[in-house]
């Protein structure tokens, strides 16, 4: 064998390093367990205390779990010695999260690192923090992140970005909102490190906040090129969804052209009259047309996703959703496009081969045709930088190149093949090269091809081979040129396979026959010599998968020509002969054939046929194979007919009578000749460039679709236009307000309630100038009915601010309760009607008492004196059901007159141009983001006034804030407004027989149950006590306390309330309460079981049971339901 | 975003673990990544991106060293591959060289380097410079000391000022008592000769390396006397764009030290150096091969550390090489290397031998390609010429040095 191969491997190494080991770490790596580390963690040493947590980290490296030393390394976390600090934090991350309460402990020692002087301690400092991930201490690190994001120090800042989703990953609604605050901030910041790390915070937090990136869009292009080049893949991919959304495609480019050319014969003569497309033109029609195919497939598939559109595109008829997405383009003029392709443009010179591919993918997408050619020469200049990159820019050229190969056809030198690269680079080039070979390039690419073959790799040779057969398919004219290399080289192939048992030589060898096997296919005919010569080498082709398709040529091509059927006879006499020594597939395909050719049979051959047919059968039937009986047996079956000769005699004469069904049968097997099938459709997975799920070929978690042509700009446009001339005021500071805030909301209920009671009486009885700017009402808000009915709506939420002082208007409570109306007195202090029927109460008049929870819109001390609040009303929207009514309620707080007061959608307001997309927006109410019904503007709000206003909202199930601008004096507030899950039902009366009945319908999957502990009612109960005028029935004021509860958190009908009969008197367990609703959107109803036990002076134990079609919907309504009931109600205190 | 990285040994030890997010990584996935490998042969030759069962790698070698990446969501993978990367290569500027002994005698530099590196899976400093400054390379001054003392630190107690600068790749209070810059263009020299001699394929790769040592901000230009020949560049981001894209002129503010300031490309080139001529004729289960290799366009300079390497088809039993100069070797993985050095002046390099083919086969059908490697040291076989070099700021006076070196790059003959 090799002598020399032992001799001379390599065995140095590792023998001389034991001199630079020491001084190293490396006896801690090797025996990190050989002390004992607690009491060195312990030591008053700082070298002691990095000793053990080096050894602490040695065996981290190594697998160990080493949690249990976490309460003495927090401890250390406090060191003044940064080095040890530093590695206590490593460890502290490692471990955290499995040790939260310990965890816990190191806090302070972070927030008293914050406040350090060295803005590295303070980094190190937040970015353990936050590392942390514990939920309990989310809010602390909010604050930290929101304090280090205005840090004098970039670095500082730089990781506040990076806390950012760290906190987002802990998916703590509650937080979401301030986190996006502060990625906004981070994004306007002027040092590009912190903006490159801004962008990968709101790729990670807020993706599709595009708003986001609208507000600093030119500022963000301009910084770019300075960002750090991590941040600038992200930005840059931020961007450009940006632009999609915004301005859609660009007309000219490779998105757009192609399937506009598809789409309108005219205009693809009026491109083909254009220079710049005449280059595409070189392929010929059918090429274009395929080519023009895949383009506009990797268009459709970036911005829906592959799974969507190959889902569709089977359904539907392709041509229509074309002409629908015609709108979507936008001119190539356009200044945002502009700037980015502009920005992106330099990039392309980037050592870093992602920011290369990201601007690539950037100017792919948009740029225009003319310009896409810049992206070709650093892509194939990347190919350089390393292997692993090469893999994945090959992936994405192969794309590139599938859908627009005129692109790389120019550079076909540089795809040729090394003998180094890795097989997988090795096939990728290959394609690609298939794919972009022209006429001019085709020969030396096949030369550079019959090099490949004798490459040693043999998988690698047979899919060269593979490769001629797809580069002939698309360039036809080479068919001759590139069949007589084929042949010749598979006699040479077969030649080395007859002694060698290689299975790399087979496959090559098949994969040859199968290239000659589809070039033949595209035109039979002209290539019957191939054919025959391809039969005479049969007997030389040992390979059973090769011989089976040669066979299954002349079957197929048997009549073809004038040659090929002469020497049929002689051909199938030699199968015959050599059928017993066949493997399996080439003896089915000799029957298949056989069959084949004898039913194209004329004349005397017919006969000839007939024996050697029956001859194999009868091979055939004694084989050792089953497959091979059962298909003689079969045949034998249908081809009596034809096996009898007289029977075919018959045939000839009486042909239409005797034909009985197997004739017909075989016929539609064996008959029917395959006819040439255009180019196979092209169907791969196609994802964004760039992307991990191009390289794996499926949608990974997380991955997006361009976002949808347009849809930003509909969006602005639609409420754009009634913002047009809105104002607003400027924002002050601080808190001086928030000291009276008490006896301001006290105040702001009561007047309230007097505008609001008096319009519900509709006696015309208002205060101030209210009634003035409800007689102006717009066309948009309508008409009366709405106003009663929130007005109604209104005073019920009022009545619940009799707990503060009894400031109700009886006429208003009474036309909401319209069952009882005699029943004015809504004293809490009074057990109010209750119909005790046997042991089902009812609370009738808790309506009544709903006091919905109001919420700080805008703030005086933000707003300029300005004080909006809104609360969820219960009342349902006549415009459409699908809409959540909120009750906006604004007040002059300050000593000036307001004028202008508005409330618009926040996208809307920024785009106040483009009348001509208004028409568009109705378009978008159907789509997926909240619609605002905007309200009428408040023309003038005097000092001390009140008013309020009907906001409808669509939620569309999101429980995102929505973001709003509020003008004022010509000012705009940004505004945030929370939706509530309790608003997204409507109350459905029912009785409880249809309740329990519907309940029974929705069971196990549909059922969800939590609880929780409700306190509130103690309080009640014990304030009552201190009046204690009245015996007061406990379980009632539970009852009431948590209907209550219920209803002024969410819009639901109470149903029943159950009592237990024979309970002792402060046992509670067992009352049951039941509420019905329906979801606005699906009008699925929704219901809500509450049974409570415990002991009626105590906190009781709730639990909550909701039944609901919509399981997700169900949990997340569970939740909020949870939520309320256990937190303490501010508005009772 | 990564979630994890992992730093396995050749022989698929993990060396090391560092976790970035709260979603873990058991280490398990390295168990299967590496079984995964061996049923591929080896993990040089694997995808560098693998979907496994539940993560989705990036993997790069190096040295015998894996850096495994993992991460379940979508992110762009070349990010991943380059960070990789830039890890490796922080690392083996750190270390010197990669090795598995270098890795872990050094963990807790290798571990702090990760965590500056990078920030919940996203990368936060990777500026050579700037983590030099926080975390010191160790060295003989601090592995003495550590001997001597028992203490050392290598963490930096304040942040480098460049994080916060304009010029993140540069720290300013530089002070140098003679200032230097020295330019040295490296090319590298693609080329394929086909199976019937003809040139392909040949083209230069080459980068221009700067060692700066300039005190204070210094503001560089450099230009190309012939610009126009470079088919394609790409820039150290300390380069500005708009001079290169009006007039073509590098301008500049240096790092510290050594560093790539571009790479650049030249395509189509017509002449190589070498010739190298292979002839393998196969008859009867044996195989005769003799190469010739010898000078074809006298750059003019002399070409040194010639090599030819090869590696033998599979159907290969045995071979038995002999060279009239240099030396012949067959390794264990049947790659044979044959070592020139310099071209005598009095005759032509040759080798000739035998091999023998697997019983059974009558004649060669795959073929061996040769790939040559080569120096010429002081010249840039691309033609690309420096212009000039400038300094904006003061000092106005500093050195400077130009050298060029050529090496072959993917230079291949096949036969």
């Amino acid at each position: 064998m090799f002598p020399q191969f032992g001799a001379t491997a390599e065995t140095l190494s590792k023998a001389s390093t034991m001199v630079f080991r020491i001084g190293t770490d490396a006896h801690l790596y090797d025996d990190p367990d050989d002390v004992n580390i607690a009491p060195l963690l312990d030591s008053k040493f700082d070298s002691e205390k990095c000793e053990a947590l080096k050894r602490l980290l040695a065996l981290i490296a190594q697998g160990c779990d080493v949690s249990n030393f976490f309460p003495q390394v927090v401890k250390n976390v406090a060191s003044q010695s940064l080095e040890v600090k530093k590695l206590a934090y490593l460890y502290l991350l490692h471990y955290a999260e499995k040790r939260p309460n310990e965890a816990l402990l190191s806090i302070n020692c972070f927030q008293k690192d914050l406040g350090d002087t060295n803005p590295l301690v303070r980094a190190w400092a937040l970015r353990t923090m936050a590392g942390i991930r514990l939920h309990v201490i989310a809010p602390i690190v909010l604050v930290a992140v929101g304090k280090c994001a205005r840090d004098p120090s970039v670095f500082v800042r730089k990781c506040a970005a990076n806390a950012l989703p760290k906190l987002h990953d802990l998916r703590q609604e509650e937080n979401t909102e301030t986190i996006e605050e502060i990625v906004g901030i981070l994004l306007n910041d002027h040092s590009p490190a912190v903006v490159g790390a801004a962008a990968a915070a709101f790729a990670s937090v807020c993706p599709n906040n595009l708003f986001m990136i609208g507000r600093n869009y030119q500022r963000l292009c301009e910084i770019l090129p300075d960002v750090e080049e991590w941040g600038q893949i992200i930005l840059t991919g931020v961007l450009l969804r940006y632009v999609i959304a915004r301005h859609g495609l660009v007309e000219g480019s490779i998105m757009c052209s192609l399937h506009c050319k598809e789409n309108s014969q005219s205009q693809k003569d009026g491109l083909e009259s254009n220079p710049k497309f005449t280059f595409l033109e070189d392929n010929g029609d059918l090429g274009l047309y395929y080519e023009s195919e895949i383009a506009h497939m990797v268009s459709q598939c970036y911005i829906e996703g592959p799974d969507e559109y190959l889902s569709r595109s089977s359904l539907l008829n392709k041509g229509s959703y074309e002409s629908k997405s015609e709108c979507f383009h936008s001119g190539e003029s356009n200044e945002d496009v502009k700037i980015l392709l502009q920005c992106t443009s330099p990039l392309l010179w980037s050592n870093n081969s992602a920011v290369v591919l990201a601007a690539a993918g950037v100017h792919w997408i948009m740029a225009p045709m003319k310009d896409v050619k810049r992206i070709v020469k650093p892509l194939l200049f990347v190919l350089r930088s390393s292997t692993a990159s090469k893999y994945v820019v090959l992936n994405n050229i192969q794309v590139f190149a599938k859908a627009m190969p005129s692109l790389f056809a120019p550079h076909y030198e540089d795809l040729y093949i090394c003998s180094s690269d890795s097989y997988h680079i090795k096939t990728l080039k290959l394609e690609i090269l298939a794919s972009i070979a022209t006429d001019s390039s085709i020969m030396s690419i096949l030369k550079e091809f019959q090099d490949y073959v004798r490459d040693p790799d043999r998988r690698f040779a047979a899919d060269t081979v593979a490769a001629i057969g797809i580069c002939v398919q698309r360039l036809p004219k080479m068919a001759s040129t590139c069949l007589e290399w084929l042949l010749a080289f598979t006699r040479q192939e077969c030649f080395t396979t007859v002694n060698g048992s290689m299975d790399g030589e087979a496959g090559v060898l098949i994969q040859a026959i199968m290239s000659i096997k589809s070039i033949i296919r595209q035109d039979p005919l002209s290539h019957e010599k191939v054919i025959i010569q391809l039969v005479r080498s049969l007997d030389s082709i040992k390979v059973p998968a090769a011989r089976a398709m040669i066979i299954w040529m002349v079957g197929e091509y048997g009549s073809l020509g004038d040659q090929i059927p002469r020497m049929l006879t002689t051909v199938l006499k030699y199968l015959a002969r050599c059928f017993m020594s066949e493997a399996l597939e080439t003896k089915l395909q000799i029957l298949n054939t056989t069959v084949k050719v004898l039913l194209c049979a004329k004349g005397e051959d017919l006969l000839e046929f007939q024996r050697v047919l029956s001859y194999v059968l009868e091979l055939a039937k004694y084989d050792l194979n089953y497959d091979v009986r059962d298909r003689a047996s079969f045949l034998k079956k249908l081809l009596s007919f034809h096996l009898d000769s007289q029977g075919v005699e018959r045939e000839r004469n009486y042909v239409p009578k005797n034909k009985d069904l197997s004739c017909v049968l075989i016929e539609c097997i064996f008959g029917q000749k395959t006819k040439p099938t255009p180019p196979e459709p092209y169907n791969h997975r196609i994802y964004l460039p760039g992307s991990l799920s191009q390289i794996v070929l499926h949608a990974a978690p997380g991955y997006e679709p361009l976002p949808k042509p347009c849809s930003l700009t509909c969006e602005l446009s639609a409420s754009g236009e009634l913002a047009t001339n809105s104002n607003s005021s400027v924002t002050d500071d601080l808190d001086t307000l928030s000291g009276s805030s008490d006896n301001e909301s006290a105040s702001c209920y009561s007047s309230q309630h007097s505008i609001r009671g008096s319009s519900g009486n509709g006696s015309g009885d208002v205060t101030g100038s209210a009634s003035e700017d409800e007689g102006n009402a717009d066309p948009l808000i309508q008409i009366s009915e709405v106003a009663n009915t929130y007005k109604t709506q209104n005073s019920g939420s009022q009545s619940g601010a009799a707990d503060f002082g009894e400031l109700l208007s009886n006429r208003a409570l009474e036309s909401w309760l319209d069952e009882q109306p005699g029943l004015s007195s809504v004293n809490t202090s009074e057990p109010s009607i209750v119909h005790r029927s046997s042991a089902r109460i009812s609370i009738g008049d808790i309506r009544g008492q709903v006091k919905p929870k109001n919420y700080a819109l805008l703030d005086p001390v933000n707003g300029n004196g300005l004080k909006v609040d809104y609360s969820f009303s219960s009342e349902i929207s006549n415009i459409s059901p699908l809409l959540v009514c909120i009750e906006v309620s604004f007040k002059n707080c300050s000593s000036e007159p307001m004028s202008d007061i508005t409330l618009v959608d926040e996208e809307s307001s920024k785009d106040l141009d483009s009348a001509d997309q208004v028409t568009a927006s109705s378009i978008t109410s159907q789509d997926d983001v909240p619609t605002v019904v905007p309200i009428e503007d408040i023309i003038c709000l005097e000092p001390g006034q009140t008013m309020t206003r009907i906001l409808q909202v669509r939620f569309h199930h999101h429980l995102l804030p929505l973001k709003l601008a509020l003008y004022c004096n010509g000012k705009r507030h940004p505004v945030k407004l929370r939706p509530d899950i309790g608003y997204f039902v409507r109350a459905l009366p029912m009785d409880p027989e249809t309740f329990v009945n519907k309940e029974s319908h929705l069971p196990g999957m549909f059922e969800y149950k939590r609880s929780c502990t409700f306190k509130e009612h103690i309080r009640e109960l014990n304030k009552d006590e201190g009046e204690s005028l009245l015996v007061k029935d406990k379980f009632l004021e539970i009852c009431r306390c948590l209907a209550l509860k219920m209803l002024s958190n969410a819009n639901l009908f109470l149903v029943s309330v159950d009592m237990p009969i024979a309970a002792s008197l402060d046992d509670a367990s067992g009352l049951c309460l039941r509420f019905s609703g329906e979801i606005l959107s699906t009008s699925n109803p929704c219901l809500i079981t509450i049974t409570i036990e415990g002991k009626c002076s105590e906190p009781l134990n709730v639990s909550v049971k909701v039944n609901c079609e919509e399981t997700v919907f169900a949990l997340n309504l569970l939740n909020r339901v949870i939520n309320f009931l256990a937190e303490p109600s501010l508005t009772q205190l | 975003m990564l979630q994890c990285i992992f730093l396995l040994s050749d022989s698929g030890e993990v060396m090391l673990e560092k976790q970035f997010t709260g979603h873990r990584v058991d280490r398990s996935i390295c168990a299967w990544f590496w079984e995964h490998a061996v049923s591929h042969g080896d993990s040089s030759k694997l995808q560098p991106v693998i979907a496994s069962p539940t993560h989705y790698l990036f993997q790069i070698f190096r040295e015998g060293i894996t850096f495994l990446a993992c991460t379940q969501v979508e992110m762009p993978p070349l990010m991943a591959i380059e960070f990789l990367c830039r890890v490796a290569d922080v690392l083996s500027d750190y270390l010197g060289e990669l090795n598995e002994d270098l890795i872990k005698d050094n963990f807790i530099i290798v571990y702090e380097l990760l965590d500056e590196m990078i920030d919940n899976g996203f990368p936060l400093t990777t500026e050579p410079t700037i983590l030099r400054e926080m975390i010191a390379p160790p060295n003989i001054v601090s592995k003495v000391l550590s001997v001597v003392t028992g203490t050392s630190s290598n963490v930096s107690d304040t942040l480098p000022v460049a994080t916060g600068s304009c010029v993140p790749w540069r720290t300013t209070d530089l002070k140098y008592s003679s200032n230097e810059v020295y330019v040295e263009l490296v090319e590298e020299m693609d080329a394929t000769i086909n199976r019937d001699g003809v040139l392909v394929k040949c083209e230069i790769y080459g980068e221009v390396q700067i060692n700066s040592h300039i005190t204070g901000l210094p503001d560089l230009t450099l230009s190309f006397s012939n610009p126009s020949i470079l088919d394609d560049v790409r820039f150290h981001p300390c380069v500005r764009f708009r001079p290169w894209e009006s007039h073509q002129t590098l301008s500049f503010v240096p790092p510290d030290g050594h560093f790539k300031l571009m790479s650049y490309r030249v395509r189509k080139l017509k002449n190589i150096p070498l010739y190298v001529k292979p002839q393998i004729t196969s008859d009867a289960g044996t195989c005769r091969i003799s190469l010739l290799v010898g000078i074809r366009n006298d750059p003019g300079r002399t070409i040194d550390s010639i090599t030819l390497q090869f590696q033998l088809p599979p159907c290969i039993l045995s071979a038995d090489l002999s060279s009239n100069h240099g030396t012949v070797n067959i390794l264990a993985n049947k790659t044979c290397f044959w070592s020139i050095g310099r071209i005598p002046k009095d005759k032509t390099p040759s080798m000739s031998g035998t091999l023998v083919l697997e019983s059974g086969l009558e004649r060669l059908h795959v073929f061996p390609t040769f790939q040559v490697g080569f120096r010429i040291a002081n010249i840039a076989l691309s033609g690309l010429q420096i212009d000039k070099l400038d300094l904006k700021t003061t000092p106005a006076r500093f050195h400077k040095g130009f050298r060029a070196v050529t090496r072959a790059g993917e230079f291949e003959v096949r036969s």
